[in-house]
């Protein structure tokens, strides 16, 4: 081939990465920028788009339904991170407490992880029915009738229930990730530890916690990435109700996009924004991970 | 791990005091009904389905255990609710996107983990960028991005639009995946005669082998469960896959529970029954693709 020799280093490499570079930037690059240019417009799909400037921005800082969006985000956010992180820790030193048959339990929490987020949310819908649910009905047959809350019927306990059914279902995958860590934690250092009469507790706060530290802040990382993206399971279970009560920026961006369906009035531009808001809340989590993960450490102490 | 439980020392969280054979019977077994509670918590709503769906309509709310065990909800719900349909439906767009996410990101994960050029780390940044990217973000321009094309309400434009994330992804996991194997093979071919792409082809490709089944995995699982993008982009209801397909039964049967759970069971036994035969290959590719991803 006649190629300028300075091509040369370029043309195998660039052949191999050309049909995936291409992919991506025709189903990621392309919308991404359209996107953040469809932020700066007003349209409806129907009538030609008017470009409005930063509008669209300025609205979504008077509109109240967004902050109450981007609050229950908030707290879904902060609430799994920390169930989803405290309790499979605790679970996976339980498991890995030189207990029996570790592998089967393993098996059987990781379950729920492999259900899709529609489902186990439609299946949950069917737990939480109020008046004859399976949930409200065993607390009744516990005789804690007077504790039977509305779960996602009820303006106060529709976030807690969505809450409830995340860390069930990642309950399994977080523990697996920690169970694997705590397999690399160095034997000796218990025994020291043990030696100098360290309690369990003491162990585990003193040992364990600071030895994975960094899987620990990577199960941070992922699940906070989670939360701020919480869509599925709530617009299947709730779509955001009931009367926004459990709207994340999620589920408040589809129903403006997408809820009346083919309506004239549906404000593709204002949804957008609200999606760069998301892009640009994952952006800052995912750089505060690269800054702290450090991911030598990580792969040299995980073996799954 | 069973030479554990005979070394002193390890990490047995009830040895708080120096203990006597009582305290560590007794702490094994809170240990143990501790562990066997959180099972009966992960496996009710599950066990609950199954057996809702085995039940007599009239009975849900009544019973606790189905009175006669009625498997023909299943054939019903089989057929009211086109399953044949939206499973094939499911099955075409996952067979799709994970044939496209393997055949586009095996080459290029190569060539990042194999080649040294001026800009790589910039272009694999980008990869890395792109794997970040939320999908509600690009949802809206996606949809008339599908529209234009006349790919929307198309099962080839829905496997198109998860293309993209799914590739960065898979060149993330299998160029971690090209790094550990030995370069020593491909300068020994090269010195053979081989060239560029024979090198990959016939020397690398095969020992990736493993790193392509991780992707498989976890790309199909993916597939499989996504609900918001095969939500909005299939319109059709003969061309929804099964997680819309399910969503939108419910506003059909939303009281008639058992109808429910037999759908979602039938909706949920492709993928449970992949994952009891190949468990170890979806936990350790699952987290491994989370940790390193």
């Amino acid at each position: 081939m006649n190629v300028p020799s300075r091509l040369q280093p370029f043309i195998a490499p660039g052949l191999f990465i050309a049909p995936a570079a291409i992919a991506l930037i025709l189903t990621t690059a392309v919308p991404m920028v359209d996107a953040v240019l469809l932020s700066l417009q007003r349209w409806n799909a129907m009538t030609p788009a008017v470009w409005t400037g930063f509008d669209n921005y300025v609205r979504l800082a008077q509109d109240e339904t967004f902050f109450r969006a981007l609050w229950h985000t908030f707290y879904f956010t902060v609430c799994t991170v920390i169930l989803q992180t405290i309790l499979p820790l605790l679970i996976a030193s339980l498991l890995n407490s030189g207990i029996r048959g570790s592998t089967v339990f393993r098996t059987l929490y990781f379950m729920p992880v492999i259900i899709s987020l529609a489902i186990s949310g439609l299946l949950w819908a069917m737990l939480f029915e109020p008046n004859f649910g399976a949930i409200n009905s065993m607390l009744r047959a516990m005789g804690l009738g007077a504790f039977t809350p509305l779960w996602l019927a009820g303006t106060n306990s529709v976030m807690p229930s969505v809450i409830i059914v995340s860390a069930w279902q990642s309950l399994g995958f977080y523990l697996v990730i920690f169970f694997a860590a705590l397999q690399g934690v160095p034997k000796d250092l218990y025994e020291a530890a043990t030696l100098d009469g360290a309690g369990a507790w003491s162990r585990f706060m003193n040992v364990t916690v600071p030895t994975i530290r960094p899987v620990i802040l990577i199960v941070v990382v992922l699940n906070t990435i989670n939360g701020i993206k919480v869509f599925d399971q709530i617009w299947v279970m709730t779509a955001g109700g009931p009367n926004y009560a459990s709207a994340t920026l999620g589920t408040y961006l589809y129903s403006i996009a997408f809820g009346a369906m083919g309506a004239s009035n549906s404000r593709l531009g204002y949804a957008a924004a609200i999606a760069i808001v998301i892009l640009v809340l994952s952006i800052v989590v995912s750089l505060i991970q690269i800054r702290i993960g450090r991911r030598r450490d990580l792969d040299a102490q995980i073996e799954v | 791990m069973t030479t554990r439980s005979t070394m002193p020392g390890t990490a047995r969280i009830g040895r708080a005091a120096p203990s006597s054979p009582w305290a560590v019977t007794f702490t094994r077994t809170l240990i143990y009904v501790i562990l066997v509670a959180i099972v009966v918590v992960e496996a009710f709503p599950l066990v609950w389905m199954i057996v809702t769906s085995l039940k007599d309509p009239h009975e849900v709310f009544n019973s606790v255990l189905p009175g006669e065990i009625r498997w023909q909800n299943f054939p019903r719900v089989w057929y009211a609710m086109n399953f044949p349909v939206h499973l094939g439906n499911s099955l075409y767009v996952t067979g799709l996107t994970v044939s496209l996410v393997v055949v586009l990101a095996t080459p290029a994960a190569y060539a990042f983990a194999r080649y040294r050029f001026p800009g790589r780390e910039i272009v694999f940044y980008a990869f890395l960028g792109a794997m970040m990217i939320p999908p509600q973000a690009i949802l809206i321009p996606m949809f008339q991005f599908l529209k234009s094309l006349h790919l929307l309400d198309s099962l080839n434009g829905l496997a198109f639009s998860f293309v993209g994330g799914g590739t960065a992804f898979a060149v993330f996991l299998m160029r971690t995946f090209f790094l550990s194997l030995p370069r020593e093979l491909g300068d020994s071919a090269r010195t053979d005669g081989c060239n560029d792409f024979q090198v990959f082809w016939y020397i690398y490709l095969p020992l990736a082998r493993p790193g392509i089944a991780t992707v498989v995995i976890i790309q199909s699982l993916y597939t499989w469960n996504e609900f918001m993008f095969s939500n909005t982009f299939i319109i059709t209801p003969g061309k929804k896959t099964v997680q819309s397909a399910v969503f939108q039964a419910i506003g059909q049967y939303s009281t008639d529970y058992t109808a429910l759970c037999s759908g979602l069971m039938i909706a949920l036994v492709p993928v449970v029954a992949i994952y009891l035969i190949l468990q170890r290959q979806f936990i350790g590719g699952l987290t491994a693709g989370a940790l390193k991803g």
